[in-house]
C-alpha cells in the first residue's frame, strides 16, 4: 500500500529548511486574498502612471510639431517620422515657390517627402548623427578598457593576499564617490596643456576611470563567488595561472563581465558633466547635444523627443536583459541578490 | 490544556499529496510523536495544526472548538521551530517577552513572566545576549522560553533537536520531557529520530508517505508493527523479514531452513495464505538467539561489537537477505562459520506480502 | 650526496619559475594598470586642484596661479549666493531623498508578495533610473509646457493654462525637480527595500503569527528593523547623489528661475566655466563640497554600523 503512492517531492531529505512553499491561513483567507489583489492593482496602476513620462516621449517623438503643441495634448494623431529625419538631417526651410517646386519632383526619396512635408530640403547628416556616432565610440572604447583592466584587477584582488588591501579597495571606491565637478577643473587644464581637450581619447580615458572602480567592485563580488576549488584543480593538473584566469575564472565570471559591461556602458552612454565642460566640437557626444537641438522656428519637441527615444531604446533594452543584477549594479556590488 | 482532533484531515500541493486524509485524536496532556522519514508529511500535519498552513480539506478541532480556519495566533499554541526561528535584532529577553507585548500585556507583568521562565529554564545569564552569540542548544532553549512565557494549551516542535549536536541532543531531551512532565500541557512533537520517539512520546503517529501507518504507544509501534513499513523503520536495525513458503504449519525459507509457525499463529496464518502460500515472517534481532539446538542454520557474513552484545549479520542461503541477530559478547563468531539459532515463538510476527499488512493471532479470539 | 639532492629541486624551482609567471609578478601585471591610470586620472587631479584652491587663477587668464592662503575659501563663505546655493542643494536633497525613501519603501511592500507579473511590473518601473538625467530633464520640459504640457493638462484638463506653470516661479522650479528625481530615482529605493524585504526569512513571520503579534505589531517589530539597514543604503547612496545633482537641473531649469535651483554643482559649474573662469575659487568650492560629502557618508556609515549591532 506504500508502495503505490507517489512520494510528494515538495520536501528535500535531510534537515529541513525553514519552508520553501506554505500556504498560511490567513494568506488564503478571503480578506487576504481580496487585500492580496487590491495590492496587485494599486502597483500595477502606480508603475503604469510612472511610465506615462516614457510613453510621452514615444508619442511625440513621432508626432509633427503642430501636433507637440496641440491643445489639448493629443493622443491619438498621425504618426510621422518628421521628427527622426530632422533630427539626424541637416536641413534648409525652403520658400513656397520651392516647396511646390520640388512637390512635382516625381523621384524624391521618402526622407525628401517627409521634409518637404514641413517645408523643408535636406542638405546632408546633421551634427547629431555625428554625435551619436561619437556616443557609440566613447561609450564603447571606454566600457572595453575598464572591463579588461577592472578583471585583472578584481581577480587579483579576489584571490591574491595583497599588502593594504582593503586600503587599496577603498581607495578604488572612493574615487567613484568623487562629484564630477570636483576633478573636472584639474582635468581641464592637465587635458588643455597636452592637448587631450576635445578628443576622443581624452574622454575615452576619463570614463575608463570613472568606471574602472566600479568595474572592479562589481567584478571581484563576483569572482568572490566562484569558488576556488576549480582553479586549484587545474593548477595540479598542470596549468599556469594565467592559464587558469583565461581558461577557468573568464568563462565563469561571465555573466558578471556581462553585467559589468553593460553598466559601464550605460553610465558612459549617459554621461553628460564631463563631456560638457571637456568637449566643445571634435568629440561632443549626444548627452550635451540633445538640449541644444534647436530647430528655427522654437524648440522643435518632436525632435528632441526623437534624439530622447533613440538614445533611451537601448538603455531600455538593456534594462529589461540586466533586471536580475540591476541592484548590484546601482548599489556597486555592495548588496547582492 | 488542550486536546487535539483531526478529522479527516488532508493537503495537496498541486495534484500531489502531502498529507492523505487522517484522523487522529491528541489527549489533554498526552506527548504525540509524528514519527517518520523526511517528507512523509509530518511537519506538514503539525503546521496544519498550527494554522501556518492551511488544510486542503477536513478539520481541526482545538478542545472541540472548530479552529481549521482560524489564523495562528488566535489558536492558543505555541510552536517551536526547529531552526528556532529567534528574532536576530531582538535579545533572548526581547524574544521570550516579544509574544507578551503583541498582546500588550503591562510592562511589570511582562518582566515577570519573562524572569519566571527564564529562571525555570535556568537561562537566566543569557538574557541580555543576541541569538548569534549563543549556541544552539542555549537558542533552543530560549526559543522554548518563549514557547513556555504564553502558557498557551498546546505545544507544537517541528523537530526541536534536529539543528543540536549530538551532545546537546540528550540533554535538551530530557529537559523537554521533564518539562513536559512538570507542566503537563498537551505536546505534539516532530521527529525522524526513532530513538527521540521512543524516549519522549506516550504515542507516537509513524508516518510515510503521506499517509499515517500506525498509530501506537512506543511498545506497540515496537513489538507489534501494523506493516511491513514500521516494521522495518522502528528500530535499528529494523525487523528482520524474511519471506518464505508456507503449507501445512512450517515456513520453508529454501533448502532445509524451516520454522514452525507458532500455536497462536497458525489459524491466522492458514486463512490468509489459504493453508499454503508466500509469507513474511518478521522478528526483532533481539528475538533469535543463537543456541546449538536452533532450528535455522546460517553462516556468519559479519559480526560487530555493540558494547553489551554482538551483532552478528548471518547469511541463511538462498537469496534470503542478511538477518540480524544478537549474540553473547564473549564468544567470538569467525567468518563463515556456521551457526544455529531459534526464534522466540513469543517474539514472531508474520506478515501478507501483498498487503504488507501485520496478521492479527485471530487464533486466540477463536479460542 | 647532499648536494645533489639540494640541487635538484633548486632546479626544478628554477624550471617552474621559468614556465609559471610567479604570482607576485601576476598579481603586479593585474592590478599596477589600473593603479596607474586611477592615480593619474583621480589623485594627481586631486592634489592639483588642492593646490589651485589656495591660489588666485583664472584658466582664460595667462598668467600663473598666485598663492593667495585661504582667500577663496573666506570669500565663498562670506558670500550669499553660496550659502544660498547650499540651502538649495540642502532643500532638494531633503525633499527628494525623503519621498523617494517613503514611496520606495511603500511601492516595495506593495511588490513584496509576488503575483502574476510583478517581476514585469518591477522591471518596468526600473526604467526611469537607467535613463540620462539631462536627456531626461530636457524632455520634462516639454512635459511641464504650461500651455501643451501634459503635466498642468492632467492637474486641469479643463483649463491647463490656469494651472501654475511649474517652472515659472521658484517654488515651483524647486518642485518640478524634484519630482522628476523623484520620478527617476524611487525605483532605486524600491529595489533596495525590496531586496532587504525578500531577505527576511518567512520564519520569522512565522514565529510572529505563534506568537500573536499584529500586522502592525509585525511591521513595526520585523520589518522595520530588518530592513533598516539596506534602506539606510538606499538613503546615503541618494543623499550623495543629490549633492552630486547637475544633470537634471541642467536639462530642466539650468539653474532658474533666478537661482531657485541653483544647487552647488551648478554653482561650482558657473564659476569655474562661465564668466571670469575662477578657477581658484572653483577649485575651493570644490573641496568644500568634497568635505560635505565625506562627512555625510561618515555619519552614515556610523550610524548603519551601529544598526546593525554587535
Amino acid at each position: 500500500m506504500t508502495a503505490t503512492t507517489p512520494r510528494p517531492t515538495f520536501e528535500q531529505s535531510g534537515p529541513r529548511l525553514p519552508v520553501v512553499e506554505s500556504i498560511r491561513v490567513d494568506r488564503v483567507h478571503p480578506r487576504a486574498r481580496i487585500a492580496g489583489s487590491v495590492r496587485a492593482t494599486l502597483a500595477i496602476i502606480l508603475s503604469l502612471i510612472s511610465l506615462i513620462p516614457v510613453f510621452w516621449i514615444v508619442l511625440t517623438a513621432f508626432k509633427t510639431p503642430t501636433d507637440v503643441t496641440a491643445i489639448p495634448p493629443k493622443l491619438i494623431f498621425e504618426p510621422s517620422l518628421t521628427g527622426f529625419v530632422s533630427l539626424l538631417s541637416d536641413m534648409r526651410l525652403l520658400s513656397q515657390a520651392e516647396q511646390e517646386e520640388r512637390s512635382q519632383q516625381p523621384d524624391l526619396s521618402w526622407v525628401d517627402q517627409i521634409a518637404l512635408q514641413i517645408g523643408r530640403a535636406i542638405n546632408g547628416p546633421s551634427q547629431y548623427a555625428r554625435q551619436l556616432g561619437n556616443s557609440v565610440i566613447i561609450a564603447g572604447t571606454s566600457t572595453l578598457l575598464s572591463v579588461v583592466l577592472g578583471l585583472l584587477s578584481a581577480y587579483a584582488f579576489s584571490r591574491f593576499n595583497i599588502p593594504a588591501k582593503g586600503d587599496l579597495l577603498f581607495f578604488i571606491l572612493s574615487t567613484r564617490m568623487l562629484p564630477p565637478v570636483v576633478v573636472t577643473i584639474p582635468i581641464f587644464l592637465m587635458y588643455r596643456s597636452i592637448g587631450l581637450h576635445d578628443t576622443h581619447f581624452g574622454l575615452i580615458m576619463l570614463y575608463t576611470v570613472f568606471n574602472l572602480s566600479f568595474s572592479v567592485w562589481l567584478l571581484k563580488g563576483f569572482i568572490d563567488e566562484i569558488p576556488r576549488e576549480y582553479e586549484e584543480a587545474a593548477l595540479v593538473d598542470g596549468y599556469t595561472r594565467l592559464q587558469t584566469f583565461f581558461r577557468i575564472v573568464i568563462p565563469q565570471a561571465r555573466t558578471g563581465i556581462a553585467a559589468t559591461t553593460v553598466f559601464c556602458l550605460i553610465f558612459a552612454w549617459n554621461e553628460y558633466a564631463f563631456a560638457l565642460m571637456l568637449t566643445t566640437q571634435n568629440a561632443r557626444t549626444a548627452p550635451p547635444s540633445i538640449p541644444s537641438i534647436l530647430g528655427s522656428g522654437g524648440i522643435e519637441w518632436n525632435t528632441i523627443a526623437a534624439g530622447a527615444l533613440l538614445f533611451l531604446i537601448p538603455v531600455v533594452i538593456v534594462t529589461f536583459a540586466l533586471r536580475q543584477h540591476l541592484l548590484r549594479g546601482v548599489t556597486f556590488g555592495a548588496v547582492r541578490k | 490544556m488542550a486536546t487535539i482532533t483531526l478529522q479527516q484531515v488532508e493537503k495537496k500541493f498541486g495534484s500531489a499529496y502531502a498529507v492523505q486524509p487522517m484522523d487522529l485524536t491528541i489527549q489533554d496532556g498526552e506527548f504525540v510523536v509524528l514519527l517518520g522519514p523526511s517528507g512523509c508529511g509530518k511537519t506538514t500535519t503539525l503546521r496544519m495544526i498550527s494554522g501556518l498552513e492551511a488544510v486542503t480539506s477536513g478539520k481541526i478541532l482545538l478542545n472541540g472548538r472548530d479552529v481549521t480556519w482560524l489564523h495562528p495566533s488566535e489558536r492558543d499554541i505555541a510552536f517551536v521551530f526547529q531552526f528556532f526561528a529567534l528574532y536576530p535584532h531582538l535579545t533572548a529577553r526581547e524574544n521570550v517577552a516579544f509574544p507578551l507585548q503583541a498582546q500588550s500585556v503591562p510592562r511589570d507583568e511582562v518582566t515577570k513572566r519573562v524572569n519566571e521562565v527564564l529562571k525555570l529554564l535556568q537561562i537566566e545569564h543569557l538574557a541580555n545576549s543576541r541569538p548569534a552569540a549563543l549556541s544552539g542548544g542555549d537558542q533552543q532553549r530560549i526559543a522554548l522560553a518563549r514557547a513556555l512565557v504564553r502558557r498557551p494549551s498546546a505545544f507544537l516542535m517541528d523537530e526541536p533537536l534536529g539543528a543540536l549536536d549530538a551532545e546537546f541532543r540528550e540533554t535538551m531531551r530530557a529537559e523537554i520531557k521533564r518539562l513536559h512532565l512538570s507542566i503537563n500541557a498537551t505536546t505534539v512533537y516532530v521527529t525522524h529520530d526513532q530513538v527521540e520517539a521512543m524516549a519522549m512520546s506516550d504515542r507516537i503517529v509513524v508516518m510515510s508517505a503521506a499517509v499515517v501507518q500506525q498509530v501506537g504507544t512506543p511498545a506497540e509501534v515496537y513489538y507489534d508493527p501494523a506493516n511491513l513499513f514500521v516494521a522495518r523503520f522502528i528500530g535499528s536495525p529494523g525487523m528482520n523479514l524474511l519471506k518464505g513458503r508456507y503449507s501445512e504449519g512450517v515456513v520453508s525459507f529454501g533448502g532445509s531452513k524451516r520454522l514452525p509457525v507458532p500455536a497462536a499463529w497458525r489459524a491466522a496464518v492458514d486463512q490468509v495464505t489459504q493453508g499454503g502460500g508466500e509469507l513474511i515472517v518478521g522478528f526483532r534481532p533481539e528475538a533469535a538467539s543463537v543456541r546449538a539446538d536452533g532450528e535455522l542454520e546460517a553462516t556468519v557474513y559479519a559480526s560487530d561489537l555493540h558494547g553489551g552484545f554482538s551483532m552478528l549479520h548471518l547469511d541463511l542461503g538462498h537469496e534470503n537477505p542478511i538477518v540480524h541477530v544478537r549474540a553473547s559478547r564473549q564468544e567470538i563468531y569467525p567468518i563463515d562459520a556456521l551457526v544455529r539459532f531459534s526464534l522466540d515463538p513469543n517474539m514472531v510476527r508474520f506478515f501478507d506480502p501483498r498487503t504488507e499488512k501485520a496478521l492479527q493471532p485471530v487464533a486466540e479470539v477463536a479460542l | 650526496m647532499t648536494a645533489l639532492t639540494q640541487a635538484a629541486p633548486t632546479q626544478a624551482k628554477q624550471r617552474a619559475q621559468r614556465r609559471h609567471m610567479s604570482d607576485g609578478a601576476l598579481v603586479r601585471l593585474f592590478i599596477f594598470p589600473t593603479l596607474i591610470i586611477l592615480i593619474l586620472w583621480n589623485v594627481f587631479p586631486l592634489f592639483y586642484s588642492l593646490y589651485l584652491s589656495f591660489t588666485r587663477y583664472s584658466v582664460i587668464a595667462n598668467r600663473a596661479p598666485e598663492w593667495i592662503g585661504f582667500s577663496n575659501y573666506t570669500a565663498i563663505l562670506s558670500r550669499p549666493t553660496f550659502w544660498q546655493s547650499f540651502a538649495t542643494t540642502g532643500v532638494y536633497a531633503l525633499l527628494s531623498v525623503g519621498l523617494q525613501t517613503v514611496l520606495g519603501f511603500s511601492l516595495a511592500m506593495l511588490l513584496r508578495q509576488k503575483f502574476k507579473g510583478s517581476g514585469f511590473i518591477t522591471t518596468l518601473t526600473l526604467i526611469p533610473m537607467m535613463l540620462s538625467p539631462v536627456v531626461v530633464g530636457m524632455f520634462w520640459k516639454l512635459i511641464y509646457n504650461p500651455s501643451y504640457g501634459i503635466f498642468n493638462f492632467l492637474l486641469n484638463p479643463t483649463n491647463p493654462r490656469l494651472a501654475t506653470d511649474m517652472l515659472a516661479n521658484p517654488v515651483s522650479a524647486m518642485l518640478a525637480v524634484v519630482i522628476v528625481d523623484v520620478w527617476m530615482w524611487t525605483p532605486f529605493v524600491m529595489l533596495l527595500c525590496l531586496s532587504g524585504l525578500n531577505a527576511i526569512p518567512d520564519y520569522l513571520y512565522e514565529a510572529a503569527a505563534i506568537d500573536r503579534a499584529s500586522a502592525w505589531f509585525q511591521f513595526r517589530r520585523i520589518t522595520l528593523p530588518q530592513v533598516a539597514p539596506l534602506l539606510l543604503i538606499a538613503v546615503l547612496f541618494r543623499t550623495i547623489e543629490a549633492i552630486k545633482a547637475f544633470d537634471l537641473m541642467m536639462g530642466l531649469t539650468g539653474g532658474g528661475p533666478g537661482k531657485s535651483t541653483e544647487t552647488v554643482s551648478i554653482a561650482l559649474y558657473r564659476l569655474a566655466f562661465s564668466g571670469q573662469f575662477n578657477t581658484g575659487q572653483a577649485s575651493a568650492l570644490a573641496y568644500i563640497v568634497l568635505i560635505i560629502i565625506i562627512c555625510i557618508s561618515n555619519v552614515y556609515i556610523r550610524y548603519l554600523n551601529k544598526l546593525r549591532g554587535e
